[in-house]
């Protein structure tokens, strides 16, 4: 993947220093996006993925955020270093996001045409009028009828919402879409209908996404590259294939088994025993290794880097029972 | 198994009324339950669902229809007559953040049916019961005196659960009990379910809106579209032979976590769900279903049995 790369954050580490404790929520990372390629970051409740995708934007709440060190690039130009003035250019301009809430999301006293044409009109000089007529071409592109532009967002269900934020995130055409758990709120059928708009429309305009999700049927739906995150660092990367048949970590491992399968019913679900470690307190080494079943000393010693799987060019995991070279997971040897 | 029937609930309905008109929450469902045995009820935001489950507890007094629970008609008894029945017919619920006190210790918060019920009176035979609950639950004795928020999702929702099993009911209504935990505690909390109902005979009900979970949890599946039901059958027989185009629709709408292997084909359904106010007498699903033929609008499909214990409510199947 040496391509031309969209975003490309460099060992990122992001704390919310708090007078109580110093919460360790980002803990170093690197993530690569191509042209036109759709990363999905996986991982539970506090795994620092929301963290994350508010630091490209540089909207890390300060305090009690802090951006410690890292560099966040977008096509090239580093985020971090960006004065006010080029930072409120390039927000919903070349970088826009799709929160996971479309119910508190949108304001409720503005239209919807007027909140979609909103950024146009600030981005592209562009009349208000000039600008809601394009609003309602990017209701009627979400698959929402024009006349629908002069109706405030109350009048909308959740799945409807959830388009007009669509709308309004693409409305610039930005280079990079972030999509924050975007159907997590929805029902499964309305869930289908927005992630099957959205793909048609990444397809369309040639943007490339982060898709931050805890759900691994979304990934598979959507992504081509994954990521899983946990306490504040990446376990494992690759392609959806890498990750989902081949996978190395034993996160990744308990994550799949924590899944009810739709094929077999009745047998006990595998749990990942314990929970996520305290990120104000984590532990030395592997921060997974209190909870994995294949720990071994060398795991509280030192954090492992992400490395290679048998010289991949896109499959990394980060483990220390890979020093051994006989290790394998349990799952990996009767063939997923 | 031809168990003993718990619960048996005939054209339940319960309506609200609203400025717009009549809103059939739930409308004409019908069901049994037998000892031991669980149902799933399934469905999206709107269909009925929980209102269903409510009222089934009575904790929404229904508008017309019949529960009876052990054989006993309860659908018009008083708050006063309810309570002995309490006892037995208990719920767990959704969000565990919201649904436990603040201000009560784990101790207080699962000793309190027992002494509301007044089912031990020595503060120490308390004491031991609640402790031995913890243990039931997987919640290690050193929680006793903390208070909710100082605990995570999945150690509230077993507080939850410890509350349910305080009074030894016989049925459990689980409305969305995993909908707000991660997936690896999710699993721990149906585990925990699934034994306590091996280890102490509980009979379900098991609402939720993600078909995996009801599948891996259920005996009967329930499909609720709109306040009504419109397919239910043995957990295996509805995900193997779908017929109504909802639960189809509803099946193939999951996104399953398989990479480069046959996945079947999405069907996507059209628009969303419609409003439950002054429902014309019609199929529910026609506007948004495929096969809109003219007899879909003649009339409300009742459930019909198409092949033995295979329900579903569609005039084209």
């Amino acid at each position: 993947m040496a391509e031309e790369l969209v975003l490309d954050i460099k060992n990122l580490v992001v704390h919310y220093v708090t007078e109580d404790a110093d919460v360790h929520a980002v803990n170093g990372i690197d993530i690569a996006i191509g042209k036109k390629r759709t990363l999905g970051l996986v991982g539970e409740t506090g795994a620092g993925k929301t963290t994350t995708a508010l630091s490209i934007l540089n909207l890390v709440p300060n305090p009690p955020g802090v951006i410690k060190s890292g560099e966040i690039y977008l096509e090239g130009k580093d985020v971090l270093k960006m004065s006010p003035s080029d930072l409120e250019k390039m927000r919903g301009n070349d970088v826009a996001m799709i929160f996971q809430d479309p119910m508190t999301a949108l304001n409720p006293v503005m239209t919807v045409g007027d909140q979609i044409g909103e950024s146009i009109a600030i981005h592209q000089n562009l009349s208000k009028k000039d600008a809601f007529e394009k609003a309602k071409e990017m209701l009627k592109m979400v698959g929402i009828a024009e006349s629908r532009a002069y109706d405030y967002p109350h009048q909308f269900s959740g799945g409807m919402k959830q388009r007009v934020v669509i709308a309004i995130a693409l409305a610039c055409s930005p280079q990079l879409l972030i999509a924050d758990e975007p159907t997590t709120a929805l029902d499964v059928t309305i869930q289908a209908q927005v992630l099957e708009l959205m793909k048609q429309l990444i397809r369309d305009k040639e943007m490339s996404m982060l898709l931050i999700t805890h759900d691994l049927g979304v990934v598979a739906e959507v992504c081509e590259d994954v990521a899983v995150m946990y306490a504040g660092r990446i376990v494992e990367k690759g392609t959806v294939d890498d990750v989902f048949n081949h996978m190395r970590h034993p996160y990744t491992e308990g994550l799949f088994d924590s899944l009810p399968n739709l094929k077999e019913r009745g047998e006990e679900l595998v749990p990942i025993k314990g929970l996520m470690p305290d990120p104000s307190d984590l532990p030395p080494g592997c921060a997974f290794a209190p909870r994995c079943p294949y720990a071994a000393d060398v795991c509280s010693k030192g954090v492992p880097p992400l490395t290679a799987v048998d010289g991949s060019p896109t499959h990394f995991v980060a483990c220390s029972a890979y020093s051994n070279p006989e290790f394998s997971l349990r799952g990996n040897k009767d063939g997923r | 198994m031809a168990g003993k029937t718990i619960l048996e609930v005939q054209n339940l309905t319960k309506f609200f009324n609203t400025p717009g008109g009549q809103l059939h929450a739930v409308d004409g469902v019908s069901f049994t339950i037998e000892e031991g045995r669980t149902l799933g009820i399934v469905g999206e935001s709107g269909c009925g669902k929980s209102t269903t489950g409510r009222t089934i507890l009575k904790l929404l007094e229904p508008t017309g229809g019949k529960i009876l629970f052990d054989g006993q008609d309860i659908t018009g008894y008083t708050r006063k007559q309810m309570r002995p029945l309490r006892q037995e017919m208990q719920m767990v619920f959704q969000d565990p953040f919201s649904s436990l006190d603040p201000r009560q210790t784990v101790m207080q918060l699962i000793s309190e049916p027992i002494t509301e019920h007044k089912l031990l009176k020595s503060k120490s035979d308390i004491e031991d019961r609640t402790l031995e609950l913890m243990r039931t639950v997987g919640l290690a004795d050193r929680y006793m005196n903390v208070y909710p928020h100082e605990l995570d999702g999945g150690r509230r929702q077993r507080i939850g659960i410890a509350r349910a099993l305080a009074v030894n009911p016989k049925l459990i209504v689980c409305d969305e009990p995993v909908s707000a935990l991660d997936v690896s505690i999710q699993a721990q909390i149906l585990n925990l379910l699934k034994k306590l109902q091996a280890d102490l005979g509980l009979t379900y009900i098991f609402i939720t809106h993600d078909l995996s979970v009801v599948k891996y949890f259920s005996d009967d599946i329930a499909v609720m579209y709109l306040g009504q039901m419109v397919e239910k059958a043995p957990s295996d027989l509805l995900f193997q032979n779908p017929l109504h185009p909802y639960t189809k629709a509803l099946l193939s709408a999951i996104p399953l976590p398989v990479v480069g292997k046959e996945k079947p084909k999405r069907q996507l359904i059209r628009g969303e769900i419609t409003s439950p106010v002054n429902l014309p007498d019609e199929c529910r699903f026609w506007k948004r279903c495929d096969c809109t033929q003219d007899k879909c609008r003649n009339g409300n499909p009742g459930l019909r049995e198409v092949e033995p214990n295979h329900f579903v409510a569609c005039s084209c199947v």
